[in-house]
């Protein structure tokens, strides 16, 4: 409904559905790009009654790209003229060179592979790797640090910057704390098991807080069977190559992580690659696999794997899951979901995107998440049929060589799982998850209000909010730290050139005082570095548009 | 069969440092199909130009053939001479011997960008023809100018 009124404007571009609950045909036709037909028949929360797909990835008016271009150009310009003065000893160079004798050598890296990191990188260093010397909770202190050469080096002055507001850790439920009760039986099982085991989960690595948490992790995704390993991005790329191999295709989101890549290449799949979250794309692409079968011989697929993710930690933007389950079902595919900064982030009770959706946790072949994000622990686990956990607990690398996860580690989810299910007999983890999905709406939708572009879906706890600009990032991430806000900023080439983005993560210990702060001082920072780059129209609130639907519904 | 009209900018990731997510190997290749780089290049050019026109000393006709040629110049040195990329890439260095071009759509002739930069430099120049004074040694110095490029960039 809101997202209904802020249709039809130029320079706008929203992808929207309004899909009929499952079972009902998709009867979303191009007008309905204005009016959604049918919005999601979910469980009633408290703040929404009818729950619509929307997420924008606005793009903003030209000159912005131009002056974007202009700005790496002079850069560039800069950094020949720079190298230039370097090679010739015009300047002092800082970074690390070979010794005069091995001049002669075949040279061990090529020069130009670091001119971005020299050139532009360098320059804004300070905005990266900040020491820190308390709790990543919702503040922190940071270690005050100068350079005196433009960033080669730094020195620390001896003081702390206390109580920064931090907007840049993955602490969505608020988990990353060291004082609590049930802290206590963290530090119990330290005393007791010891820091870590040593051994992997075949051989003598497997304890009883191992199975203990194995089992309470199938029992709060609502599958049959779960394992857990010790490292989450292990977790992807250790376990695919065991459930696919050659001869096997593997479709992947075009934004997919690192370790979700790594994994797939490890396997020897075939990897066919669709464009992030396009429908049309992987439909198009399950039917050419499907008709053709392998390149040369047509011989059939012996399987068929999407990798996708719950929520895209660069976009902000979340997967269209009961989509992708029908198209899964319809041509006999497998599906892998990676839910590492969704779970625990969305859903009514906070069980990711499955709940978020209302799929069931049996339509999805491997369930897939990380304890790093919402639990404060690290680690990843695999869900799924109880013959797929007990085969990768047989065939997966990470259980034959690597370590198993610490008891501490263990019984740190523990412990957080309870909170979330419940089952310490109070209501924190409900509410927790709550308060993340109203500290991410709120955020989101007062930025709209204030005419910054963000990306994404509206109920995602992580925002991009984009800058494009290389001097805009520096300047940006520098004036928010005076301000005592920590944010993370990124750039090309980890985003396209194009979109360099300040990247916000919410957090349910955020209380609305804090992100208050944060919103006032973006406002003002918006109007000085000018980057409100929003053509839309602001300041449409919800609640206003919460009337009757009068749409002839399917 | 889908009725959902999916109206989005393809956001195409791309990767420096190792551990951020993206499947985009190269984000060179994807550069000269970025929105509004070829706005930016026309631009650059006439920015070019106009500040070659406001030299005193240089004629209509010969700050024509400076524009050309410098800009043949500069397209010939960034994208027909440097190699590799200025970042680290995940492949292992495979792009290290290419230059910009060659790693333009990961090496597919006859792309959109490809055509537009190859056309633009023969509009450029076909404009600067029409200046009858001193037209006949200029031109032809052009002309050899842009065969000679043509020739040794395209090798």
């Amino acid at each position: 409904m809101a997202a209904a009124l802020r249709n039809g404007r130029a320079g706008w571009r929203e992808r929207e559905t309004g899909r009929p609950g499952p079972g009902l045909g998709a009867g979303a036709g191009p007008a309905e790009r204005l009016h959604p037909a049918a919005p999601y028949k979910v469980k009633p929360t408290v703040e929404h009654h009818k729950k619509v797909f929307s997420e924008t990835f606005e793009q903003p008016p030209i000159y912005v790209p131009v002056l974007t271009y202009m700005g790496y150009g002079i850069v560039t310009l800069f950094g020949y003229l720079r190298d230039f003065m370097r090679a010739w000893g015009l300047e002092k160079c800082h970074a690390s060179q070979e010794r005069k004798e091995q001049k002669d050598f075949v040279p061990l890296y090529q020069d130009f592979e670091n001119f971005y990191k020299r050139n532009l990188y360098i320059r804004v260093r300070d905005n990266w790797n900040r020491p820190i010397c308390s709790v990543p909770g919702p503040t922190f202190d940071l270690v005050e640090r100068v350079s005196d050469d433009y960033n080669w080096t730094f020195r620390y002055t001896g003081r702390v910057i206390k109580d920064v507001i931090n907007m840049g850790s993955y602490n969505y439920l608020g988990f990353a704390e060291n004082k609590g009760e049930s802290l206590n039986s963290v530090a119990e099982v330290t005393m007791m098991y010891g820091a870590g085991v040593c051994s992997t989960r075949q051989e003598m690595g497997n304890l009883d807080k191992h199975i203990q948490l194995e089992s309470l992790v199938a029992q709060f995704l609502g599958v049959e069977a779960a394992m857990t390993f010790g490292m989450g991005f292990a977790t992807n790329s250790m376990n695919i190559p065991a459930l696919v191999g050659k001869g096997c295709l593997i479709l992947s989101d075009e934004l997919n992580h690192t370790s979700l890549i790594l994994g797939a290449r490890l396997s020897g799949a075939t990897i066919r690659v669709f464009k992030h979250n396009n429908l049309q794309s992987l439909e198009k692409l399950l039917r050419d696999a499907v008709v053709n079968g392998q390149p040369r011989t047509h011989r059939p697929w012996k399987k068929i794997l999407i990798l996708v993710e719950g929520i895209y930690s660069m976009e902000g933007s979340m997967v269209r899951l009961p989509d992708i389950v029908d198209l899964k079902k319809k041509y006999k595919a497998y599906l892998y979901l990676d839910e590492a900064h969704s779970i625990g982030a969305v859903g009514p009770t906070g069980r990711g995107v499955v709940e978020y959706f209302s799929v069931d946790p049996r339509d999805i072949d491997v369930l897939m998440g990380t304890f790093t994000k919402s639990f404060g622990a690290t680690g990843g686990y695999i869900a799924g049929k109880k013959e797929l956990v007990d085969y990768l607990r047989a065939y997966s690398h990470s259980s034959v060589y690597a370590a198993s996860m610490p008891p501490p580690i263990a019984e740190q989810i523990i412990r957080s799982l309870k909170c979330i299910m419940g089952l310490d007999g109070t209501t924190i983890g409900i509410e927790r998850v709550r308060q993340l999905g109203v500290n991410a709406r709120y955020f989101r939708q007062r930025l709209q209000e204030l005419g910054f572009i963000t990306y994404g879906n509206e109920d995602s706890p992580v925002v991009p909010l984009l800058l494009y600009m290389p001097g805009k990032v520096g300047a940006f991430a520098r004036r928010m730290l005076k301000k005592n806000i920590g944010v993370v900023v990124v750039g090309f080439p980890a985003t396209p050139i194009v979109e360099s983005r300040a990247r916000f993560c919410l957090s349910a210990a955020h209380t609305r005082q804090m992100l208050d702060t944060v919103l006032n001082v973006l406002d003002e920072m918006g109007d000085y570095l000018q980057f409100k780059y929003s053509r839309q129209s602001p300041g449409v609130r919800p609640e206003a548009c919460d009337e009757p639907d009068f749409e002839i519904e399917d | 069969m889908w009725k959902i009209e999916i109206v989005q900018q393809v956001v195409k990731k791309q990767t420096m440092n190792v551990g951020t997510a993206h499947s985009e190997v190269n984000p060179n290749t994807r550069v000269m199909n970025s929105r509004g780089i070829w706005l930016s290049y026309i631009l650059g050019i006439g920015l070019l130009h106009i500040i070659l026109l406001s030299i005193p000393f240089f004629s209509v006709p010969v700050v024509w053939t400076l524009t050309n040629v410098i800009h043949n110049l500069g397209m010939y040195i960034f994208l027909h001479t440097v190699k590799g990329t200025p970042f680290e890439t995940p492949d292992q260095g495979k792009a290290r011997l290419l230059t910009h071009w060659e790693q333009m759509d990961y090496g597919v002739q006859f792309t959109a960008s490809r055509k537009f930069l190859t056309i633009t430099p023969i509009i450029f120049f076909a404009d600067e023809c029409p200046h009858p004074k001193a037209a006949s040694t200029s031109w032809s110095q052009n002309l050899w100018h842009q065969q000679v490029l043509n020739a040794t960039s395209r090798v």
